[in-house]
């Protein structure tokens, strides 16, 4: 394949990304490659050995490399071109990609459309601002991940964990298989971060304390960690006097929020929306920079792996459409507006003509509410967690009552009494 | 005398609060709160016998990666979950191994084989 000949160029082999290329392909897209910086196309989902992985698009309960595997085959099957070891460096306002590569060296093309799809990075120490020494030993939760699943290293063998993520409760398990003691979990908020079914099967199961409204306030040690100091913390998050505590471990793990990597977004010019880090997407998930697309983590962090699949299947065919000529007005349509106990709703705009379906999470727990898009829809729930991912479809049909000249609906979290 | 239990359901991310009704003989007479049939089912063997599916690696040799990952087939009794890692750590595989290749034939006699989740190419 020339690479001058190439329709869609997408970044990124994880999930979102084998997704959105074989959608594009199905779609029509000829020429569709995929930048990977990894020996192997997969991402991260290589390093996810638990399960609970495709639930809702498979029907299975899989692992992360099975999930990986199926969509590696159906990357290979639809005639995708995988250039691996190849790291997108550059992408310019007319889509011009800089990469480097250990076959090709320097690279530099123009496909007719791009689909981002870099995924997220964590939160580091350096985010938080723990006081202390600088000891070996501390580790984000997906780093003692990769060392663990895949390098085959084990990290420490007493081990601390800050935050109550999915990947730091997974962690806790996978460590405790492994030999290791975790003798704590410490939640600076007052419920998990994570998913309830990994509070249940990775920190009930194997009996390892949670401390909720704790965090850590130094940590110990010269040349690696000795302990860790934790206390409890007011309802504005700040440590309470007298309620510290030492606890001794080697190792510090963080698992303490995920950022969308967007680096290369910005070279681009792609606007970027500070509540969830990642890019405005319109429907069709094209970016602020038209024939600029994005799916997955890389647009706002999902909490399952299927729903990853689906929106950057979305962010694929449109890549593709547009690869073939099709013009999707950059940045228009009705605007979808965040409401009571709402922090943000993706796609953050619309079109009101086509079936979409709505990802949104809300700002504080809360129970018996109703989610309402404007009043054309709405959604009850028993419960509703900023760990979890709400969606709401809407179909043509019920966005045809906005009317003609609305041009923005706001989505609300309202208590509700009824059943 | 009844009881009331109450599992979480971990079969997908609504983590359901499921209540059973326990009578005197440790019979249970009722169940709510789930909102999937799966959850029905559960719900009385997480109360009796709870089962997990155990995901893990094993040591590779003759491959560029050190380890395969691999799980159960199917669930195992959650008591077998640290048991089962001493047999796992006694294990090399050599490569090719294919997704779905067995790995620990009847893991722990509880019938359930252990099996690749990833692929190894010679």
């Amino acid at each position: 394949m020339n690479l001058h000949e190439i329709d869609v160029a997408v970044i990124g082999s994880g999930p979102a990304g084998m997704a959105a290329a074989v959608r594009a392909k199905e779609t029509g897209a000829k020429n569709v490659v995929i930048l990977e910086r990894a020996e192997e196309l997969g991402g991260l989902l290589h390093q996810c050995v638990h399960n609970g992985f495709g639930l809702f698009y498979f029907h299975e309960d899989l692992t992360g490399p099975e999930y990986a595997h199926r969509f590696i085959e159906k990357t290979m099957d639809a005639g995708v071109r995988p250039m691996l070891e190849t790291m997108a460096l550059n992408i310019s306002p007319d889509r011009e990609i800089t990469a480097v590569s250990n076959k090709n060296q320097f690279l530099k093309f123009r496909p007719e459309s791009i689909v981002l799809a870099m995924g997220c990075r964590e939160r580091s120490r350096g985010a938080l601002n723990i006081p202390g020494t600088r000891p070996a030993g501390v580790f984000t939760a997906g780093t003692a991940q990769r060392f663990i699943n895949v390098e085959g290293f084990l990290p420490g063998r007493q081990v601390v964990i800050l935050g109550s993520g999915d990947i730091g409760m997974i962690m806790a398990r996978r460590l405790t298989l492994e030999g290791a003691r975790v003798e704590a979990v410490v939640e600076v908020l007052p419920y998990v971060g994570g998913l309830i079914r990994n509070e249940v099967q990775c920190l009930h199961d194997f009996d390892i304390p949670l401390f909720l409204k704790h965090t850590v306030t130094n940590i110990y040690g010269e040349r690696r960690v000795e302990g860790v100091r934790v206390a409890e913390v007011d309802s504005r998050m700040n440590p309470i006097g007298g309620t510290e505590r030492d606890i001794a471990c080697d190792t510090l793990l963080l698992s303490v929020g995920l950022i969308p990597e967007n680096e290369l977004s910005l070279t681009a010019g792609v606007e970027l929306d500070p509540v969830t880090g990642g890019p405005f997407v319109d429907g069709a998930r094209q970016t602020t920079v038209p024939g600029i697309f994005a799916g997955g983590n890389v647009v706002h962090v999902h909490d399952l792996v299927d729903n990853v699949t689906w929106e950057s299947e979305i962010a694929g065919e449109s890549a593709a459409r547009f690869a073939m000529g099709e013009r999707i007005p950059a940045w228009a349509g009705i605007k979808l507006k965040a409401g009571r106990n709402i922090r943000y709703v993706v796609p953050h705009t619309i079109s009101g003509n086509e079936d979409v379906t709505l990802y949104m999470r809300v700002r504080e727990p809360e129970q018996n509410v109703r989610i309402n898009v404007g009043d054309i829809a709405g959604k009850s729930e028993l419960i509703v967690k900023p760990s979890s991912m709400l969606k709401i479809e809407l179909t043509s049909e019920q966005l045809k009552k906005l009317g003609k000249n609305v041009t923005e609906v706001v989505i609300d979290c309202q208590k509700w009494g009824g059943k | 005398m009844t009881r009331i239990e109450t599992v979480i359901c971990i079969g997908c991310p609504m983590g359901c609060e499921i209540k059973l009704t326990v009578g005197a003989k440790g019979e249970i007479t009722k169940i709510s709160g789930n909102r999937c049939k799966e959850g029905k089912s559960y719900a009385p063997q997480e109360y009796k016998n709870p089962v997990r599916i155990l995901t893990a690696t094993v040591k590779t040799a003759n491959s560029s990666r050190p380890l395969l990952p691999v799980r159960s087939a199917r669930p195992i009794l959650k008591r077998l979950l640290l048991p089962s890692m001493p047999v796992l750590a006694g294990i090399t595989v050599t490569a090719p191994v294919r997704v779905g290749d067995v790995v620990v034939p009847n893991l722990l006699d509880t019938g359930v084989d252990v099996i690749a989740t990833g692929e190894l190419l010679s």
